[in-house]
């Protein structure tokens, strides 16, 4: 039987083999895949030095024009680092690095003060509601902490998922979002968070408390932010441990471009970031919850995706990048394959775009997730219809490069391999 | 494990060749799938009219309708797909784990507001689904700190609104899945899955993710780290559930495993094997809420369970997957 079954499978490759005569080298492929990877954690980067200049503006001088400006940096900066997430399924090293920068939910009581209608410690984190802004020194895990001075280290060793706790997220976007915005309390009426300038106002006039120190906490989080991003973008240079994790297997590199499509598309983002608020009809539940900006996060999310699978991204100045892609690799072997996958990407960002022109027309998306908005719902289970639809098509191209016995696995098992079988 | 399923994928000359999918799709669906949503139908039956009759959270009658309706979805719970997941219906019958906490919220929020949702049925099934389902009556039924809150008689309808809702919802499953089955038995251009490889991924991702869920999830969460283990995390712990969810999930992935692995009997016995000793461990531990896993001893034991479960796991991918030439594909546990 064996002999048989090698036989068909020797005559089907060959047959394969001739098909793919004008395919690109999957050497090529990877080529684009990580020179897309650098120019989007580099753009990230620029992005991020942009919202540190205005942080420091606004800290420097408290008004609402320097808070809008900082504000306005962040919601660019999330532009090009939204469309980088397609590389964290896949590649360890992008998935073992980002929760430092984009971690969420979070607690935010940990951060700083917070409603009444926030709740206190819960069941699953005693630091729900610890405050480090108002506390310059507490407990954890039984130590005092001197938090005196909050400093990067401080934020990134001793607080960033305190106590082992996910939802402790002292870092990153998320928590630079919070500092600028604070809490939604507009429930599913329309309004982003309305923190006042004056949080950051030192001395008299100060409002919320600790002013000082708030400003500390943001200029700390957003100098991490930039530390972080410088890494990754040298791994996805010449020569970085990203590219070379890639070349080291070339079937597996293809493999984890797709894996990436596939855990971002599927698992986390029509599952856990947008199907979920829905159901829960919870208004908080939404990626950029302070900011308001959710739309353009599950947008960016997507482009991503499509841009990687065609091998084709413009940078924040314009520049093109683009070369051998994998659509290229499943045209040579099975064009209606290919067409199939590229009018579903195609479906899911009309579907991610309408959500985001309703939501900048002024239906935000927390409004989409109220109980009983017929119209709100149907926007978000087209972007999440849309995505799982576009997962099978993915699955079908695993199947047709023959890659299917490579295991995909979810974040959890890349981070640690021996998690799933020790 | 990563450099193990590679080195297995150069080695086996995978999906190439094409086997008969039919009497397994077949067997699959009509002797392991139909029968347990007809099962859990019946069962959410007995507990939306005891619940009618009797509302006290003590009763003993309501607890034990409870805890068999409770089981009926256990077993099937892991048939994550098609007509259970069409209107966000698994969700809404089970929503762990919660780790913000939105059950109580929610539920403190229909208690205050006296929310009349629970007046209508269909008003009911458009709230938060973590406001519905067995971990909600859950709380409605053993934990104290909801039978302070409110009424007594708003309490009772919010009790009756939950269990009409489950039933409703398992009635819908089960009329779904009549309707929905000949897609997974004759696969082609008129079902979603295109061919028997398709439909036959779909009922090997079910096995795959299931054992995932019940060793990484219903385990892997009370078990925490060895310095921070987490009992509070525990899977329905208030009615002391947990373990028995395990052995439950156990035993229904195990029948499905059987009839996978029917055309290769060295793997099916691999297989029966290893689940038996998964069954068995959790059978003879005393632990029904992994209380103990903050003690050396109950950890022990449980990371025991948990890793005969990851030993299932490796037959089946490692096996039973590349016998079948199929893949699990992409799951809902990926993403973080």
């Amino acid at each position: 039987m064996t002999k048989l079954f090698t036989a068909i499978s020797a005559l089907t490759l060959s047959i394969a083999g001739a098909a793919v005569a004008d395919a690109p080298s999957k050497a090529d492929i990877l080529s684009t895949y990580a020179n897309i990877a650098e120019a989007k954690f580099d753009d990230s980067l620029i992005a991020a030095k942009k919202l540190q200049a205005a942080v420091n503006a606004l800290i420097a001088d408290p008004s609402d024009a320097t808070l809008n400006a900082a504000r306005a940096a962040w919601v660019a900066a999330r532009v090009p680092y939204q469309q980088t997430e397609v590389y964290r399924f896949g590649n360890a090293i992008v998935d073992d690095w980002e929760g430092k920068l984009n971690a969420w939910p979070l607690d935010e009581g940990l951060i700083d003060y917070v409603d009444a209608s926030y709740g206190g410690p819960s069941d699953e984190n005693e630091f729900a509601v610890l405050n480090v802004i108002a506390n310059p020194s507490f407990e954890l895990s039984g130590q005092t902490i001197d938090a005196s001075d909050i400093t990067p280290t401080l934020l990134s060793d001793t607080l960033h998922e305190a106590d082992g706790i996910e939802a402790n997220v002292a870092t990153g976007y998320h928590a630079i979002e919070f500092l600028l915005w604070g809490q939604d309390l507009n429930g599913h009426e329309a309004g982003a968070g309305n923190r006042p300038y004056t949080d950051y106002v030192d001395g008299d006039g100060c409002t919320g408390g600790n002013c000082d120190r708030r400003a500390q906490y943001l200029s700390a989080a957003t100098d991490l932010l930039i530390s972080d991003l410088e890494w990754m973008t040298a791994q996805w240079a010449e020569g970085g441990d990203a590219r070379a994790a890639l070349a080291a297997d070339e079937t597996a590199g293809v493999s984890a471009i797709l894996t990436g499509m596939g855990s971002l598309s599927y698992g986390e983002q029509a599952g856990e970031r947008m199907r979920l608020g829905l159901m829960l009809n919870d208004p908080e539940e939404e990626h950029d919850c302070f900011a308001d900006n959710t739309h353009n996060s599950h947008y960016y999310d997507g482009l991503g995706i499509q841009n990687v699978y065609l091998g084709s991204y413009t940078r924040i100045d314009g520049t093109p990048v683009s070369g051998a892609s994998l659509s290229d690799l499943v045209v040579a072997t099975d064009p209606s394959l290919d067409a199939e996958m590229k009018a579903k990407l195609a479906s899911t960002m009309k579907a991610l775009g309408n959500i985001k022109s309703t939501a900048e027309a002024g239906f935000a998306y927390d409004q989409m997730l109220e109980r009983g908005n017929e119209g709100g719902e149907a926007l978000i289970m087209g972007g999440v219809n849309g995505l799982i639809d576009q997962t099978k098509t993915i699955e079908r191209i695993v199947t047709l490069l023959e890659l299917d016995q490579i295991e995909f696995e979810g974040s959890d098992s890349l981070d640690n391999p021996d998690a799933v079988f020790h | 494990m990563r450099s193990l399923t590679l080195f297995t994928a150069l080695l086996i000359p995978f999906g190439a060749y094409a086997q008969d999918r039919a009497p397994i799709l077949m067997d699959v669906t009509e002797t392991h799938i139909l029968p347990r949503f007809a099962q859990l139908a019946d069962a959410t039956d007995t507990l939306a009219t005891t619940v009618q009759a009797d509302c006290e959270p003590q009763s003993d009658t309501l607890r034990a309708a409870y805890s068999a309706a409770f089981d009926s979805w256990i077993s099937a719970s892991h048939l994550r797909f098609g007509p259970t997941e069409t209107d966000d219906r698994a969700f809404a019958m089970a929503f762990w784990p919660d780790t913000k906490g939105f059950t109580p919220k929610t539920l403190s929020r229909h208690i205050k507001d006296e929310d009349t949702a629970v007046e209508s049925p269909a008003a009911y099934a458009e709230t938060s689904i973590a406001g519905r389902g067995f971990l909600a009556l859950e709380r409605m039924l053993y934990d104290p700190a909801m039978a302070e809150q409110g009424n007594v008689a708003y309490r009772c309808a919010l009790i009756r609104a939950i269990a009409t809702d489950i039933d409703r919802n398992a009635d819908a499953m089960n009329a779904d899945w009549q309707s929905f089955a000949p897609n997974l038995t004759q696969p082609g251009d008129d079902s979603p899955y295109r061919s028997g490889d398709e439909a036959m991924q779909e009922l090997y991702r079910a096995l795959t993710t299931g054992l995932e869920f019940t060793a990484d999830t219903r385990l892997g969460r009370p078990l925490g780290t060895f310095e921070r283990p987490r009992p509070n995390r525990a899977e329905a712990r208030r009615s002391k559930r947990s373990l028995r969810h395990v052995e439950l999930s156990l035993i229904a992935l195990s029948d499905m495993a059987a009839r996978l692995s029917f055309d290769h009997p060295e793997i099916a016995a691999d297989l029966d094997t290893a689940f038996a000793q998964a069954i068995d461990r959790a059978q003879s531990l005393d632990d029904p809420a992994f209380a103990k896993v903050d003690t050396p001893l109950g950890r022990i034991r449980v990371e025991a369970l948990q890793q005969s479960i990851h030993k299932i796991r490796e037959i089946a991918s490692i096996e039973l997957g590349p016998t079948l030439g199929i893949s699990a594909g992409f799951n809902s546990l990926d993403g973080d």
